[in-house]
Formats: structure tokens, sequence, C-alpha cells
């Protein structure tokens, strides 16, 4: 192992904790654009920074100005009249010499005009505080290009997301809550068998007591069969039925009370999850209908591959089930007797993968592809985490813009209740009007706010009028969102940072699942919402 | 040239709560993760005073995020490096820096008097307990947050206002006792600890409740007396090393790794086999032996797991190895350290590291236990929690709203905030549910962990029946809401229980403390269930509580100012958490809560 290695192994320790040394190689081998230095740009970016981006390249033609660094901790005095972009990446690049900045001192408008195909080569383009008209171009370019696009704006006390992604795979969901795979419903062959090696009625009872509570729900099911039309436990009382069984199953000492045995209480404990019936998610199952997994071609990006091959596998030597996962919990057991189970898991697991591997050779080749297009490893974690895989499929902002395709029932939905964050999500597209029609936004100078504030009112009610919404945004807001001047304070910058750029961490790692498609944030009230627009 | 900070925010925030910032004073207590971000919006907000106090030294490991800090500054005061690194940003803030613990008796309470307001970014309860309660002395508000992976949260407490940091028992952390230690470790947790001992009875200071010889006193050995005064005797003439301190034993032998291992594993092992009540029910240890491992072909030994050598099990011999390199290594530092010096044990030196994840995984092969990656015993002995970048910056910029609030007394408006799964913020003030026995016993608690006990419980183990009530309390804007709990047995199939009378959705002002409501069993005039009692009705008028149902997230969908557009998350873990996890709480479906009519 290098210096070099073991210097970010315990620069990185305590993020490695989350999403792993290969969520870190994605993370270093990811090129993002951020458009913006402004302090939600800047807090984005250090965010990234941090955590050991691969390239950042910022995009940014203004000037800094004696506001930007009033707010921005990446811009100082010294700074005022340069490229806002140049500024900012020279103090960003100090955080983290392993990551590293570009800078183009150009608004994202001339780039679209020049050279549109400029935003292609990101892994990740994030736009902060643009105007309506520029990220809807920018949107559409992205949206062809299959780029990621992250819209985050910081409006006064109102932070904005919007994740724009035509489809977004996951692999590693990390579940809350997920089960343990373990097919005691249903035992592969050689489960069966090592089950069989067992017999609890004879044994020493430092092995009756050392034996891995798996075991022993699996012995007392064979039992429970017996007695019950080979009909799993389901509902409470059969299941405490079982415990009860269970625990009769305890040793007692000469006197007739039951001993302490440790892995009989771990069973009793686990017979509720343990019991549950393998069968495939629903979402995998989505995924395994989906057009992308039928239609698999030379294009088709490897978790659509990889999607197929085990789809074939449930079809055929699965059986309706998914590959084993392999992985087993730490249990009361003696180090022999669970390394022996933990086999039985695993093997199964390389074999069901090995299997998975053979579809998918056979389906590259048929579609003129080498066998070397999708590795080993990937397979054997795509298998794994067969049971929590999603995709996420963002609506395009043209769709979210035409008014034939607008979710309205979302909005007037939403609106019904009082004090909806949906309501925030009306006053930014009302700015937005007004930037239109005025080019600057309401409220910027304070002479005007009380004038501003009967134009605003015009853009919310035509804005309504436009797309057909019979709904009522109260006064208040209007005059909240002509107070705030399109400031950008910091706190709420920072806030807005920490989230987009974690919700940038999810998009870059496949790891996690992104939020789909609308986060708004209310700094006064502390309370936030996502909406599906 | 003065640069206009406040330029911007003159417009959402009030002119007069603006210019209070310039003049008040403010402490942060701690530069670590949340402090470094805190600092920086502190200035870019307006505050001018500053005070930041912090024992800690700058460490490779937290460079990840707090982002004062850079490589050339490990080592460093945390507190003196951030002061100076604002001010390279921000040079008109006035920023003091003490490198010190706060729990030292000079910050006194007039010392906490000096502030409009504190704001805790530690990383520790002991220190937490003591600021909350010099905050309570003094009567200054005290902002209390803390992180972990993606979850975080945010705290106002205000004597008099609010519950104060230890109003609420939290869970203590783990100790064990030393029998379990030094004779009978079941758990890998129990070796680790005994490694991190054993660091400390070789290298670092001496400390008598942190043993790890075999204990002749175990109860659970109870020889009779004659018996252990034989063993005594003969361990004496076997010039038995535990007549002597185990440092000097260790020293005379030049810390000799093989003398070392032999005695940890085998001497010692050997002896504690003799207590053999203790192992009557229990697997006995294998005493390892230092010439046998030498010769076990290295072909044998597999390594588990895969990535980054850190995540890699190794077999026996590797870590036999791996104890020899670290005892040299140690022993070398305290020789350059010189006479009578001591080693302190840092999770993140890695020497350190080493030599306990290579003790504690010989302790885990010999009491039959699967032993665990050199990634995994760092996790455990060094209790890290995961830490990142982003979710400090929101934690800290949730902080500084929740401050300005504080200044404009508006303490009405303070909430808690929770942040919860991978980002998703959940925002609910504190919640209790009990029963009106006298007793106030608690059923339900927006705490986590407090009544986790309770899941698996019928109402009834409770004394709940028909005519019942609950109340269920909101602290900080004092609002109750009272349930009575009515039994029927004319529910409908699959029907758990029903909720009648309206759910107010806005909290009432704080004269009208009661609204009533009733939850009955066979009324078809269902309402939004907003109570948190996830009840379910048996035939024999017994209920039990839903064991998926998280309390806590059931409380939170209660509160007044959270919809149902709000992203509901169960609590997000770190994956080194989750399997525990998952025994707490099993995602069963519902055919186990019962419920029938």
């Amino acid at each position: 192992m290098t210096d070099n290695k073991t210097s970010k192994e315990q620069k990185y320790d305590r993020q490695l904790r989350l999403w792993g040394d290969h969520g870190q190689e994605t993370l270093e081998n990811a090129h993002v654009c951020l458009i913006n230095a402004t302090a939600t740009g800047t807090e984005i970016l250090k965010n990234l920074v941090l955590p050991g981006i691969g390239v950042f390249t910022l995009v940014d033609g203004h000037k800094v100005s004696g506001e930007d660094v009033g707010n921005n901790f990446f811009l100082t005095s010294s700074s005022i009249g340069k490229n806002r972009a140049q500024a900012a990446t020279e103090l960003l690049q100090e955080l983290n010499s392993d990551v590293s900045g570009n800078f183009v001192e150009e608004s994202p408008d001339k780039l679209l005009d020049n050279s549109p195909e400029f935003f292609h080569r990101f892994s990740l383009v994030i736009g902060v505080q643009l105007p309506e008209s520029t990220y809807l171009r920018l949107g559409s370019v992205l949206w062809e290009a299959g780029v990621p696009f992250l819209i985050c704006r910081t409006y006064g006390l109102i932070g904005y997301m919007r994740l724009i992604v035509k489809e977004h795979t996951v692999v590693e969901s990390h579940p809350d809550n997920a089960l343990e795979d373990l097919r005691l419903d249903q035992p592969f062959t050689e489960l069966k068998h090592h089950v069989e090696s067992y017999d609890l009625d004879n044994m020493e009872k430092k092995d009756h007591s050392h034996t891995p509570w798996i075991i022993v729900v699996a012995k007392y099911l064979e039992k429970w069969y017996s007695e019950h039309n080979s009909q799993l436990p389901k509902n409470y009382k059969e299941k405490e039925a079982f415990r009860k069984l269970i625990r009769e199953g305890i040793l007692t000492n000469e006197n007739g009370t039951p001993e302490d045995e440790e892995n009989f209480e771990e069973a009793i404990k686990n017979v509720n999850t343990a019991l549950n019936p393998t069968k495939v998610p629903s979402a995998t199952e989505d995924i395994f209908n989906a057009e992308q997994c039928e239609n698999i071609t030379s294009q088709s990006p490897s978790f659509w591959v990889i999607a197929h091959g085990v789809r074939d596998f449930v079809r055929n030597e699965g059986n309706g089930k998914l590959p084993v996962r392999g992985t087993i919990p730490d249990m009361i057991a003696d180090s022999d007797k669970f390394i022996k189970l933990q086999n039985v898991y695993r093997d199964k697991a390389m074999k069901d993968a090995a299997v998975v591997s053979k579809h998918v050779e056979a389906l590259l080749q048929s579609v003129g592809k080498p066998p070397e297009s999708t590795s080993e490893q990937e397979i054997k974690l795509f298998c794994k985490n067969a049971a929590f895989l999603r995709v996420v499929r963002c609506r395009s902002l043209a769709e979210e813009y035409s008014a034939d395709t607008f979710n309205k029932d979302e909005i007037t939905s939403c609106m019904d209740s009082t004090d909806s964050e949906m309501v925030l999500y009306l006053m930014l597209r009302s700015v937005d009007r007004f930037y239109q029609q005025h080019s600057r936004y309401p409220g910027v100078y304070n002479y005007q706010v009380e004038e501003d504030i009967n134009k605003l009112k015009l853009c919310v009610n035509s804005l309504l009028q436009e797309y057909s919404l019979n709904v009522n945004v109260k006064d208040d807001y209007i005059h909240e969102f002509c107070r705030y001047g399109a400031a950008e304070p910091h706190t709420v910058a920072a806030f807005l940072g920490g989230s987009a750029a974690q919700e940038a961490i999810k998009i870059i790692t496949h790891q996690f699942v992104p939020f789909n498609n609308t986060f708004l944030y209310n700094a006064m009230s502390q309370t936030s919402a996502t909406f599906q627009l | 040239t003065e640069v206009p900070t406040m330029a911007q925010l003159v417009g959402p925030l009030r002119k007069e709560l603006a210019d209070s910032l310039f003049s008040c004073r403010v402490l942060v207590v701690g530069a670590g993760g949340i402090g470094c971000e805190l600092l920086k919006n502190l200035v870019l907000t307006g505050f001018k005073n500053i005070e930041v106090i912090d024992l800690d030294t700058i460490d490779v490991s937290n460079l990840n995020r707090q982002f004062l800090f850079q490589k050339k500054h490990v080592g460093k005061s945390k507190a003196q490096v951030a002061k100076e690194s604002v001010l390279r940003f921000c040079p008109s803030a006035n920023i003091t820096a003490y490198h010190d613990s706060i729990m030292n008796p000079d910050y006194n309470v007039e010392f906490f008097r000096n502030f409009q307001l504190v704001m805790n970014a530690l990383d520790n309860r002991a220190a937490r307990n003591h600021v909350n309660r010099m905050c309570l002395a003094a009567d200054i508000p005290l902002i209390e947050s803390g992180t972990a992976g993606y979850l975080g949260q945010v705290t106002v407490i205000k004597k008099g206002q609010t519950e104060c940091y230890e109003c609420q028992p939290k869970p203590t952390q783990k100790t064990f006792p030393g029998c379990t230690i030094r004779n009978t470790p079941s758990e890998p947790i129990h070796c680790i600890v005994w490694a991190k001992y054993l660091f400390n009875q070789l290298f670092g200071e001496e400390d008598a409740d942190q043993e790890v010889s075999p204990d002749t006193a175990d109860p659970e050995a109870a020889w009779n007396p004659a018996d252990a005064a034989a063993r005594a005797t003969a361990s004496d003439q076997d010039g038995d090393i535990k007549r002597v301190s185990t440092k000097e034993w260790a020293r005379s032998t030049g810390y000799d790794p093989v003398k070392l291992f032999n005695k940890l594993f085998k001497d010692d092992i050997m002896y504690l086999l003799t207590m053999d009540k203790l192992w009557k029910k229990r697997k006995a240890p294998l005493p390892l032996d230092w010439t046998e491992i030498q010769q076990i072909e290295s072909s044998q030994e597999e390594a588990c797991g895969t990535g980054l050598k850190d995540q890699q099990v190794l077999g026996v011999q590797g870590y036999t190895q791996l104890f020899r390199r670290s005892v040299e290594t140690l022993r070398s530092q305290l020789i350059e350290k010189g006479e009578g010096a001591e080693l302190v044990w840092d999770k993140d030196d890695p020497p350190a590291m080493d030599f306990v994840t290579a003790a504690a995984n010989l302790r885990m092969n010999v009491f039959s236990m699967n032993m665990k990656s050199r990634f995994d015993v760092k996790s455990m002995a060094g209790n890290i929690i995961p830490a990142i970048a982003t979710t400090n910056a929101v934690i800290a910029g949730l902080i500084v709203l929740e401050a300005l609030k504080i200044l404009n007394s508006d303490f009405d408006q303070c909430r808690t905030v929770s942040l919860r799964s991978q980002s998703n913020l959940m925002c609910t003030r504190p919640l209790y549910v009990q029963i009106e026995d006298g007793k106030g016993t608690i059923l339900i608690s927006s705490e986590e962990g407090e009544t986790e006990a309770n899941n698996n419980k019928f109402l009834s183990d409770f004394g709940i029946r028909n005519g019942s009530r609950l109340q269920a309390d909101d602290f900080l804007q004092d609002y109750t809401l009272l349930v009575n709990v009515i039994h029927s047995e004319e529910l409908e199939k699959d029907v758990e229980f029903e909720v009648v009378g309206d759910a107010p959705d806005k909290a009432p002002a704080p004269s009208a403390p009661e609204e009533g409501k009733n939850i009955a069993n066979g009324n078809k005039d269902s309402a939004q269930p907003s109570t948190s009692s996830k009840a379910a009705a048996e035939d024999d008028d017994v209920l039990i509580i839903d064991s998926d149902e998280e309390p806590s997230s059931s409380t939170m969908e209660a509160s007044p100012e959270s919809s149902n557009r709000k992203r509901k998350h169960h609590d997000a873990d770190d994956a080194a958490s989750k399997r525990k996890r998952l025994d707490q709480q099993p995602a069963d479906d519902d055919e186990d809560i019962i419920a029938l009519d």
C-alpha cells in the first residue's frame, strides 16, 4: 500500500464508514461543474472538496462584489473586482490538496450560446442562483445529454432544490430496516444438509448452547411443519406458539429448571424476522419488468445488463427467488459452527452469482460486447443488493413547466392544507416571473418594496391563471418574498449547501436514494418538504 | 475596508436584530466538526464578539470536514487555529480562543454570564452536562447540538422555558463488569476493552480499575478458601508474574513480544482454565502457543473480506505478527520518550491501534469468537461515530437560525430540529405520552431509545383499560392532548382502533391547554389517527403496541407542524450500528400485531 493511500485512509476514515472505499473511489473519479460561486455555491463546493471529489469546474461570469464578500466565506475583500470563479477556486482549492479545481470566467448563458456540449463532460452539474431562463435552457441541454442536473437556490429564508435526472440507478440503497436473507422458509439444498448435520437431541450441553440460532429455528421449524401441515407459523398466535415450542427445547438442569441458553433466546427473539417469506420485492420486480431491462443493447448501462442476468436467474435456476445474499448476522455460537454456517450461505451466494455471471456473459455476447465489460465484483455487489435496487426517474423541467403536463393534482392537493411548503414553490415561480418582466427581483431596493408588492401580486395571479390553478396564496407570503429582496443569508446558504452536497454525493456514488424531485426548506418555521413536480 | 457583512441580511432580518448582533457576545464550546462550521456561520451572519474553547488538538482524520484546518495544522490547538483561519477570511471579527477544557473551574458562573448565548458543539456527554448546568445556573440560553453520520439535532435550552439537557435520562455508556473483561469475555467488545486496558497497563498510565490478568476473586468461580490458598502458594512458587505489576514485569522482559504473548494468551489462559467452575456452562478458552503458531503454514491462513487492507480479517498467525510488530514499535516509542514516559492510547495512532487490533483478535480467538477487521475494531475501540462535512454544515446552519430567534426573544418559536435519514429533514417538538395513573408512567417518548422496552408490551401491562386516559405532552409550548381509551367489541375485521373526535391541526393558545379526544373502537367515524398510540384491540380486551412502529416516528407524525407531505423516514443508521438495530426493531408485517375482533 502506498503512503498516499494510507494517508487518504486516515483522512477519510470517518466517511469511509458511510460509503465504503468503492464509494470513495467513485467520488474521486467524479468531475462536478458548479455554476455561480455565491454563498450557496461555495458552501456546496466546500462540502464536496472536503470529502475528496476528483475535479471541480467553477463557471461564473460575475465579478466579486462587496456583498459577495459579506456572505461568502471563500471570497475576501482583496478579491473584490476579480472574477468570482477564479477567486473562489483559489480558496476552495486550499481545503484539499487531493482535489483539482478549474474555473471558467464565463456566464452559463454564453457557454450555452457558444458550445452547449461543454456541459456534456460532467458527472453532475449544479446550478446555483440561476435565472429561470438559464436553468430551463441548461436543463434541456443536460436532459438530452443524460447528465444529472441539480438546481439550488437560497431566496431569503427559503431554500429550494430540484433534481433532474432521467434515470438514476442505485445498487446500494442502504435500506434502514433490511431483513436478513436466510431462506428458512425455503431452504436451499446445501442449507438443508447443513441443518441435518445437527442433532439437537443428542448433543453435549456446551454444543447445544453454542448452536447458531438459525439452526435452532430451522430445526424447530421442521418439528412445527410435521404438526401443522407443513405451513409456516403466520400470525401472531402461531408465532407465539412457535416461540413456545423453541422455548421448550431449552435444556433443563437436574432440578428441571431451564438452563441459560442465550442462543435459544436469540432464536425466540428472531422468530418474527426469520420466518418472513422469501420473495422478490416489488421494487426489484418493477426493475425486471422495465423496458430497459427487457431490451438490452450494446449501449445498455451495466446496471441493466446485470439486472437482466439476475432476472434470468430468478426465472430459471432461482425458481422465483433472488440470488442468496450470503451474509448472516452476528450471533451466539462458537467460531467453528458460526463459520461453517456462514460458509454455507457464502458459498451459495458465490454459486448463485456465478450463475448470474454466466447469464450476463451470454447476454453480452448476444449484443456483441466483450464479457469483461462487467466485472465479477460488480455482479457480486449487485446480487448481494438485489433486494434493495432502486431506480429514480425524475420528471424533466419541460414537463414541470408545460401547462399540459405540470403536476396539477400535487399542487392543488397540497395547497388545501394551510401553510404547506407548496406555497413557497408557487412564490418562487412568481418571483421568476417578476424577474422576467422587470429584469430584477422584487424588493431588492428598499424604496421599491411597496410598489413591488403589487407587482408581485400580479405575477402570482398571472401564474395561477396560466395554469388554471384555483388556489389561494396568502398576501403574507407576497409581503415576505418582497422583504427577502432575493437576499442570500449565509446560514440558509450553509444549510442548503450541506443538503445539496449530500444529494450530490448520493448521485455521484450511486449509493443511498436521492430525493425526487423538489425540496423546499422554510428557515423561519424550520420545516421542509419534498414534492414530485 | 469594512465589508458590508449584514448588507444582505437587513432585508430578511429585522433591523434591530441585525444591530444587536454587533454588540452581543457569544460562546462556542468546541471547535470540531460543528464548531468550524458554526464559527464561519456566526461571523458571516454578523456576530462580532465570539469566544471559542476546545481542549483538543488537530488530527488528520479531522480534515475531511473541519475545514478551518489543514495538514500543516495537525497537532496544533483546534480553538487557536480555528480563530486564525476565521480571521484570515473575516478580519473584522473579534474572536478569543481558549485551548482548554470548559470543565476547568476557571470557567465559572461569572464567566458564563459574560455571554448572551452559549452554543455547544461538543462530542461528549460529560461536557454537555456540565455546560447545561452552568447555563442553567447563569440563566444563559444554550443551543445544544450533535451529529452522527447523516443524523443530527439542534435543541434550544432556556431556564424555565424548555427542558434542559439532563431533564431526560440518556442511555448510559455501556460498561462491563471486571470479571467479564478479565475472565469470561463473551463478545468481541469485551476483548477490545481488555486490549485497550492492556495497552494502558503496558505502555500507558496504570489504572487499578483496568486490570487485565485473571480475576481470582470472581464470585462465579467461588473456590473454597483452602483451594484458593493452595493456588496462591503454587503460583507464588511459579514466580507468578501477578505479584508484580504488569508493567514492571513487561519492562523486566524488555517488552519481549514472545514473552508477552505467551503470558497473555497461554499462561493466563491456562490459569483461567484452572478456575473450572467458570467453564461448566461456557465453552472453555483455548490457549495459544507462540511456537506452534509460527509453524502454521501461511498458506493455510486466508484473509477474509475484500477492499482495503483495514477491512480484512487476518488469521491467528497474521494477528500474532501484528502483535509482535506493534509491541516492537511501541517499545521503541517508549524508549524514545525517555525514562518514566507513558504512551496515551489514541485510535488514530497506527501502532496503538494495531496493538489493540492484534491483542483483541487473539483474545477473541482464544475465546472462540469471530475475529474482527482492524476497521471494525477501530469503530468499537474508539467509539467512532461516522462524520461528514454535509451534516455538520446543515446542523450549524440550523444553530444560527435558532440563535437569531433567541436574540429576538422568540422562545416560543424555537424548535427542536432533527435531521433524519440521509439528509432529510423532520421537524418536531419533544413529545411524550404518559399514563394518567398518578405515577406519570411514560409510555411513548420522542427521545430515542427511552421507551424502546415498551414496544412489545401490552397496554394492559401498564394497567391501561377501558376508561384510562393517556396524556400527550408537548413541552415547548405547554400543549397537552388527552386521549380517552374506550374498549369496544364491535370493531370490523382488521380494524385495530379508531380515533373519534377532530384532531386539532393547530396548537391552541397556552391558556387552553386541554383538548379532549376519544379513541373508541367500533365507531365508524374514523378520523385521522393523530395520536401516537399505535394500538390494536384484541377480543380479550388486550392491546399491544405495534412492534414495527417506532414510537418516536409515530409521535413525530402526530406533531402539529408535520403534514403528510413531510418525508417520513426511519432513522438512518450508519452501517456499523445497523445490525444491532435490526434486532431491536424487526420490520415485520402487521400480522404480528394483533388484533382481532
